[in-house]
C-alpha cells in the first residue's frame, strides 16, 4: 500500500480526519483479525476494534517513530482485548491446569493445510484463558513471565494453561485432519 | 516432554498463520468510531468549562490556597496586634507607678522585642527612633534622651545657646543617674497616649538640635524601622454559610380535567314529595363528570433540600351533567322544573329565585319520571396551599410530591333548567357555600429547562372536604377533580 507512515502519524496527531481513515484503511483488517483471535464471536471483536482505533487516536501523541508502527498498532489492540476480557470477567480465576499427559503422541501436523479461518475457529473453541494465553505466548510472541504480569497470574498458570491450549488444539488438529481424510487412518494410539 | 525445537516448530507455525491474517471490519465500526471522533471535536471546539473536571480541580485549589493564606495572614497579623497590645499594657504598669526610680532598672531588662512592641503602638513613632547599642540600657536611655528633651526645649525656651549644652546633654545620655527627679517625675508622668502629640512636637524640634550640637563622632547611630499597622476587621472571618437552600418561584399553568361535584339530593324536593301522583320521597339521580379546565397560578418557596411549601391562584371552570331525577309538571302556567331547579329553589330563601317551587305546590302538578341530563357547571376561585417532597432536587428531572388543602371561593353555577334556560346561581344567592374546602395530592415531574426555567407536569387529585352547599340537608355537594396540569416556572 503506497503510504508514508511518517506523514500518516503526523496527520494523526494532527486529528486530521483523512489521515485517521487511512490508517484505519490500512490496518483496520490486520488490527480485525487479532480481535477476532481473542473474542468469542464477531460483535465482541467489533467492539474491541472500534475501542480499540480511538485509544490510537487519542494516544497517537505518545506513539514515537522509534519502533515500527503496527508493532505499536498491534500491541494497543491486545491490551484492548485483554481489558475486553477483564470487564467481561472472562480472565477470572484463571487456575493452574494439572495436565495429565492422556498418552496421546502429539502429532506434528503441518498447518499449511488449513485455512486461516479454520484455524481462528480452532483458536475460538478454546476456554478463554487458554485462548488468550495461547495468543499471547504463540502468536504474539511473548513469554510466560510477561504474560502472567499482563493477566496478574502466576507464571506457573501462563505455562499450564498455554500446555492446555497446546493439548487441546493439537486434538482439534488431529480430528480435522481425520474428517478431511475422510478416513480415520492418523489413529491414535 | 515436548521437544523444544518441536515447540518452536509448532508456535512459528501459527504465528505464521496468522502474521497476515487480516478480515476486513464492517462500516458500522468505522462509524462508530467516527461518531465517537465527532463528540471529541465538539467538546474541544467548544470547551464546557464547567463540565471540565479539571478546571473544577483547579479553581478548588486556588480557592483552597487562598483560603489557607488568607488564613495564615489573619491569624499572624492577629498575633502582632494582641501581642503589642499585651506589651504596651506590661510597659504602662511601671509608668503608672510613682517611684521612677524602679522603673528604671525594672525597665532595663526587657528585651528588644519589647521595645519594638512599643514602638508598633500607633502614637509612638518617636521612640522607634531610639536604637540603644546594648540592650540591657536600652530603656535606661530612651528615658535620658526623653529628659535631654525636656531640658533641650527648657534651654530654648531660654534662648540660651551656649555650646556647653550639648555636652550637658550628652553627659545625661550617657549617665542615667544624672536624671534629676523633676525629670523623672515629669517621665513619669508622660503619657504616651494623653499627651503624644506635645511630646513628638518637642522631640523633633531637640533632636535636630541635638544633631547640630553633637560632633558625629558623639552621635550614636539610630535606626529607623518602619511599621505597617494592619488591623484586620473582627467580623471578616464569618463562618462559611451552608449552601442556600432558599428560592423562590413563580409558576404558570393550565390544568385540563374531569371535575365531578357529587352533586346528590338526599331527600326529594318539596315539589316532588308534595305532588299528588307522585308523592316521592327520594329521586335518583347522579352526576357526571365533564371535561373541565382550570388556569393556575402559583408561587412556591424551597424551605429545605427536598421540602417545599407552594401557594398559588387559580380559576376553575368545573363542568359536569347530571342525570335523572325526573321534573314536575305545572297546572298553572305549565311550567315545568326539574329536581335539581325545585331543589335549589327548597334551599333559596330568596324570593327573586327562579321557579320558586310554590308554584308546582297545590296545583295540580304533575310529575313526569323521564330521565334526562342537564348541564350544571361550576365556577370557583382556588387557593391552594401545598407542601412538596422533591426527589431528584437538582437534577434536570426531579419528582414532587405534593399534599395540602385548597380553599375554594365558590363564584357562580350554571344548570341548565327543565326548559333549557341556564339557571345562574351566584355567591350573593345565599345557596352555596362562599368557601368550602378540598384536600389536594398530585405527583409532580420537574424538567430543568435552564437554571432559572422549569417544565412541569403535575398530576392532581381534589376532593371537597365540606359540602359546597350552606344547608346540608337536601342537597349534598362534594366535588372531586382529577386533573394533569401543564405549566412552567421560574425560579428567583
Amino acid at each position: 500500500m503506497n503510504f508514508n507512515e511518517k506523514d500518516l502519524v503526523n496527520g494523526c496527531k494532527q486529528r486530521n480526519r483523512a489521515a485517521q481513515k487511512q490508517l484505519y484503511d490500512v490496518f483496520g483488517g490486520k488490527l480485525f483479525a487479532i480481535c477476532l483471535r481473542y473474542t468469542k464471536n464477531r460483535a465482541d471483536a467489533e467492539d474491541v476494534l472500534q475501542d480499540a482505533f480511538i485509544k490510537i487516536y487519542e494516544n497517537i501523541d505518545s506513539f514515537r517513530n522509534d519502533s515500527p508502527l503496527e508493532y505499536w498498532l498491534r500491541s494497543v489492540v491486545v491490551n484492548t482485548a485483554l481489558n475486553h476480557l477483564r470487564q467481561q470477567k472472562y480472565l477470572k480465576d484463571l487456575d493452574d491446569i494439572d495436565m495429565h499427559h492422556n498418552g496421546i503422541a502429539d502429532r506434528e501436523i503441518t498447518l499449511g493445510n488449513f485455512q486461516m479461518q479454520q484455524l481462528l475457529e480452532l483458536i475460538r473453541e478454546l476456554p478463554t484463558g487458554c485462548q488468550t494465553i495461547f495468543n499471547l505466548y504463540a502468536i504474539e510472541g511473548y513469554q510466560h513471565n510477561e504474560i502472567a504480569q499482563k493477566l496478574g497470574i502466576s507464571e506457573g498458570t501462563s505455562k499450564s494453561q498455554y500446555a492446555r491450549a497446546r493439548s487441546l488444539l493439537q486434538q482439534k488438529l488431529n480430528k480435522e485432519k481425520r474428517f478431511d481424510d475422510g478416513s480415520v487412518r492418523n489413529k491414535q494410539l | 516432554m515436548m521437544d523444544p525445537s518441536e515447540i518452536n516448530n509448532f508456535e512459528d507455525q501459527w504465528r505464521k498463520a496468522f502474521q497476515e491474517a487480516s478480515e476486513t471490519p464492517p462500516q458500522s465500526v468505522w462509524e462508530g468510531i467516527e461518531a465517537h471522533l465527532d463528540k471529541d471535536d465538539k467538546n474541544t471546539i467548544v470547551p464546557l468549562w464547567w463540565q471540565s473536571p479539571k478546571l473544577w480541580y483547579a479553581a478548588a485549589s486556588i480557592a483552597a490556597i487562598l483560603l489557607v493564606g488568607a488564613g495564615i495572614w489573619f491569624l499572624k497579623s492577629g498575633e502582632i496586634h494582641n501581642k503589642a497590645n499585651v506589651e504596651i499594657a506590661a510597659d504602662r504598669v511601671p509608668e503608672s507607678n510613682g517611684d521612677s526610680s524602679k522603673n528604671l532598672p525594672d525597665q532595663t531588662g526587657k528585651s528588644e522585642v519589647q521595645d519594638n512592641a512599643l514602638a508598633v503602638g500607633p502614637n509612638k513613632k518617636t521612640d522607634s527612633l531610639v536604637k540603644p547599642d546594648s540592650k540591657t540600657n536600652t530603656n535606661t536611655e530612651r528615658a535620658a534622651f526623653r529628659n535631654s528633651s525636656q531640658h533641650f526645649l527648657a534651654k530654648s525656651t531660654s534662648r540660651n545657646k551656649k555650646s556647653t549644652a550639648a555636652a550637658d546633654e550628652s553627659q545625661k545620655i550617657i549617665n542615667p543617674s544624672s536624671i534629676s527627679d523633676s525629670e523623672r517625675s515629669l517621665l513619669a508622668t508622660t503619657d504616651v497616649n494623653d499627651s503624644i502629640s506635645e511630646i513628638t512636637g518637642q522631640q523633633t524640634l531637640v533632636s535636630s538640635q541635638a544633631l547640630a550640637a553633637l560632633p558625629y563622632s558623639d552621635l550614636e547611630v539610630h535606626f529607623q524601622k518602619r511599621y505597617v499597622f494592619f488591623r484586620p476587621e473582627s467580623n471578616t472571618e464569618e463562618a462559611v454559610k451552608p449552601v442556600k437552600n432558599k428560592e423562590y418561584w413563580a409558576g404558570l399553568g393550565l390544568m385540563p380535567a374531569s371535575f365531578n361535584p357529587d352533586l346528590k339530593i338526599k331527600e326529594a324536593p318539596l315539589a316532588f314529595t308534595s305532588n299528588s301522583v307522585s308523592n316521592r320521597k327520594s329521586v335518583s339521580g347522579s352526576s357526571q363528570p365533564g371535561a373541565s379546565y382550570a388556569i393556575q397560578t402559583q408561587g412556591g418557596m424551597r424551605l429545605s433540600k427536598h421540602w417545599s411549601v407552594e401557594l398559588g391562584v387559580s380559576y376553575l371552570q368545573g363542568n359536569s351533567s347530571y342525570e335523572g331525577g325526573g321534573y314536575v309538571l305545572s297546572a298553572k302556567n305549565y311550567r315545568s322544573a326539574n329536581v335539581l331547579e325545585n331543589a335549589f329553589a327548597d334551599l333559596s330563601s330568596n324570593p327573586n329565585t327562579p321557579n320558586n317551587s310554590y308554584d308546582f305546590l297545590n296545583g295540580g302538578s304533575t310529575y313526569i319520571d323521564v330521565s334526562k341530563t342537564v348541564s350544571n357547571n361550576y365556577q370557583y376561585l382556588q387557593l391552594p396551599v401545598q407542601a412538596g417532597f422533591t426527589i431528584n432536587p437538582d437534577k434536570k428531572l426531579s419528582y414532587s410530591v405534593l399534599g395540602g388543602m385548597m380553599a375554594n371561593f365558590f363564584l357562580s353555577n350554571d344548570l341548565e333548567s327543565a326548559s333549557g334556560e341556564i339557571i345562574t346561581t351566584t355567591a350573593s344567592d345565599d345557596i352555596y357555600r362562599h368557601v368550602n374546602w378540598s384536600a389536594t395530592t398530585g405527583l409532580r415531574f420537574n424538567y430543568r429547562l435552564s437554571s432559572k426555567w422549569k417544565a412541569n407536569l403535575t398530576g392532581s387529585y381534589q376532593k371537597a372536604v365540606s359540602s359546597g352547599f350552606r344547608s346540608n340537608q337536601n342537597l349534598d355537594l362534594h366535588p372531586v377533580l382529577y386533573g394533569v396540569s401543564w405549566g412552567v416556572r421560574y425560579s428567583f
